[in-house]
């Protein structure tokens, strides 16, 4: 019975190589895959471009969309007699977010220059007129500069003439954040994701657990190979499981696509069947490292084979399946992850879905979740395990 | 009355560990067996109550073939035969009393007992036997929290538990220092005398031999090489039964 024992560098080595692997893979699809247009070549890590396309990734998966402010459109006016005296000029402000036309109030078809200071950077604005009746005209799309600027032509229309003393205003409508700093949309999602996966895992294992124990004492040696029936039933469970353990998580849970829509569902069953197999190897050998001893004992006073098991065996057993048990949901929290990422739901797809619409920082924010979870979990397990043996 | 006749054990692997074994126990005797290590003790004993398949041969008790037994008549058969081993075999996880009702496993029912629901004169039972052995108040103790003496106590009470005619004892002091040797074997002596069980119980001290048996068998290489009263084993004879290996077994006499 060997359960690896990790101790606090196996989880920072663990966390590291977790990280490692996900940037790699960022990297190597959104730079090599893309820019080459042909699978992973090692020479393209020396490219240019990779590490052009790579470094502003970079940044983003180290500023991962945890927290926003609430977002509410404000319109920025400004009025602009046409023609000029029908109504008062308007005064634009000295400072903050203003729009400053070249000329205080124009004649239909004049041609005048508007520009906008201190609006949000590199942000895509539709100038329009409002006019007197309400509605507005709209104009063309510009795009502020870094520094929040713009500069774009405007045309005084007939249609924007001062009526009963109310003059047009060109105007322009912000995306202002306002309020606290709260949990992003993002934040809520990778949390329902990790949720999602966790989850998985905990029924993967618990279900594997409800078929593997029973059967773990069937391919027991010491339990079942007795007379030739007890070693065709210890054979034929031993084999099951061990064609079971040849077959990956990820293959089995393509199988299960065929069935069952490609979703949690399939993740489940598929984790399951895996868990199965590997649990019911490590139940078997646990079952059969016991002392002999007790068996002997009971068998002696006459109590039947299923007492015998139950008062001999199973009280010897127990701290090595729970330890096997938290093992694997640990383990199983990680393939679930990868299960996710194909399609089976939670924080791995959600992390797929965010790579390839090249949402990046949220993607950053799905990594990081991974890396935190997956760190709390080999913690918790080797924790739990530590103190119940 | 307890006959074994013609007893033979082969094991899978070729070795025969007896040959051709005939006594009988009559009730109430404190029968010991001894024998240099390997000469067959334990697998004689284990035949007894076919914890292993004699190869060849009969065992008969109060008349009823052992060796045909199958199923609910060994089972049977076994709840009247306590056992005591040299490591104790308690169940180490579990409490005292979990392992002196284990006891009863055979006079209970199954789904009953799987549950632990035992009756209370079952536990009434178990509570007098660990009296009986001075370990009352370790009912709720885990076994593995008792020294060596006190888990073979506890193994007593769960042979007590099965109301036994006969105990089997596999060399059950061998793991004791002598003082509590004594202690373990003055119980057995007080079984045999007040509740007229008898005992059958391998041994490897020549003191031990004097000072319990009511009649002794020896075993050497799986073959029976001595029977008679205890006071019959003087040196020669104890040289002839362990051989060359005589003076490092008398050394741990004086120990
Ligand atoms: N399960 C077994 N398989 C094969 N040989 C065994 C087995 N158990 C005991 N033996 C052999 O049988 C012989 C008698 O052993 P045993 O009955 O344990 O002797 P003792 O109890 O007197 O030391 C020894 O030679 C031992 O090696
Ligand atoms: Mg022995």
């Amino acid at each position: 019975m060997s359960t690896p024992k990790p101790d606090r560098w196996r989880a920072l080595r663990l966390t590291l190589i977790t990280l490692f692997v996900a940037l790699a893979y960022v990297f190597a699809y959104r730079g090599s895959f893309i820019a080459s247009g042909s699978p992973l070549d090692p020479r393209d890590l020396l490219s240019p471009d990779l590490w052009a396309k790579g470094g502003p990734l970079l940044g983003d998966f180290l500023t991962p969309d945890l927290a926003a402010r609430d977002i509410e459109p404000v319109t920025l006016q400004l009025p602009v007699p046409v023609p000029c005296g029908s109504a008062e000029n308007g005064a634009p402000a000295a400072s903050g977010p203003r729009l400053v036309p070249s000329v205080p109030c124009a004649e239909p078809r004049d041609k005048f220059t508007v520009e906008g200071f201190e609006l949000q950077p590199n942000t895509e604005l539709q100038l329009r007129w409002r006019l007197p009746s309400g509605q507005y005209f709209p104009g063309q799309f510009i795009t502020t500069d870094a520094d929040g600027y713009f500069s774009a032509e405007f045309e005084a229309r007939p249609i924007v003439a001062t009526k009963d003393g109310v003059p047009g205003q060109i105007e322009v409508e912000l995306q202002v954040e306002v309020g606290e700093l709260k949990p992003s949309q993002a934040f809520f999602d990778v949390l329902d994701g990790v949720i999602v996966t966790i989850f998985m895992a905990l029924m993967a294992t618990a279900a594997a657990v409800v078929v593997a124990a029973p059967f773990s004492f069937l391919a027991a040696q010491n339990v079942t190979r007795r007379g030739p029936v007890g070693t065709a039933v210890y054979y034929t469970v031993r084999t099951i499981f061990n064609i079971l353990r040849s077959f990956e998580a990820i293959v089995i849970a393509t199988l299960f696509a065929f069935w069952v829509d490609f979703g949690p569902f399939a993740g489940v069953l598929a984790l399951t069947v895996v868990t199965v197999a590997s649990l019911g190897k490590l139940f078997s050998e646990a079952i059969e490292g016991i002392d002999p001893g007790p068996v002997e004992a009971l068998t002696a006073t006459g109590a039947n084979r299923l007492q015998v098991v139950w008062f001999a065996i199973v009280p010897q057993i127990v701290p090595n399946f729970v330890s096997f048990i938290i093992y694997h949901w640990d383990i199983n929290v990680r393939i679930s992850t990868i299960i996710g990422y194909v399609g089976g739901g939670g924080i791995g797809y959600y992390l797929a879905q965010m790579i390839n619409t090249g949402q990046d920082n949220k993607a950053g924010t799905a990594i990081w979740a991974i890396v935190l979870v997956v760190w709390a979990m080999d913690f918790i397990s080797a924790e739990v395990r530590k103190r119940y043996t | 009355m307890l006959e074994v006749q013609n007893l033979h054990k082969v094991y899978p692997n070729g070795t025969r560990a007896l040959t051709d074994v005939s006594f009988n126990v009559e009730d109430g005797e404190f029968l010991v067996v001894i024998g240099l290590s390997g000469s067959g003790k334990s697998t004689l004993l284990r035949c007894v109550n076919r914890l292993i398949e004699p190869t060849q041969g009969k065992i008969l008790w109060d008349g009823v073939d052992v060796t045909a037994a199958t199923g609910a008549e060994l089972r049977g058969v076994r709840r009247r035969i306590g056992m005591i081993f040299q490591q104790f075999n308690l169940v180490k996880r579990s409490t005292v009393m979990t392992n002196v009702l284990a006891g009863r496993l055979g006079y209970v029912g199954t789904a009953g007992s799987l549950v632990g629901l035992w009756s209370a004169e079952d536990k009434a039972q178990a509570l007098r036997a660990l009296e009986r052995v001075g370990l009352a108040e370790k009912a709720n103790a885990r076994a593995d929290a008792l020294s060596g003496g006190q888990q073979q106590r506890v193994a007593i009470a769960r042979a007590l538990m099965q109301n036994p005619q006969l105990i089997l004892a596999d060399e059950p002091v061998a793991s004791l220092d002598p003082v509590l040797s004594h202690s373990i074997l003055q119980y057995l002596e007080q079984l045999n005398r007040e509740e007229k069980i008898t005992v059958v119980c391998s041994l490897h001290f020549l003191d031990l031999v004097h000072r319990y048996a009511t009649r002794v068998i020896a075993l050497k290489d799986g073959q029976v090489v001595f029977t008679g009263l205890p006071q019959e084993i003087d040196k020669a004879r104890f040289k002839e039964i362990y051989g060359e290996d005589a003076i490092e077994v008398k050394a741990g006499l004086s120990a």
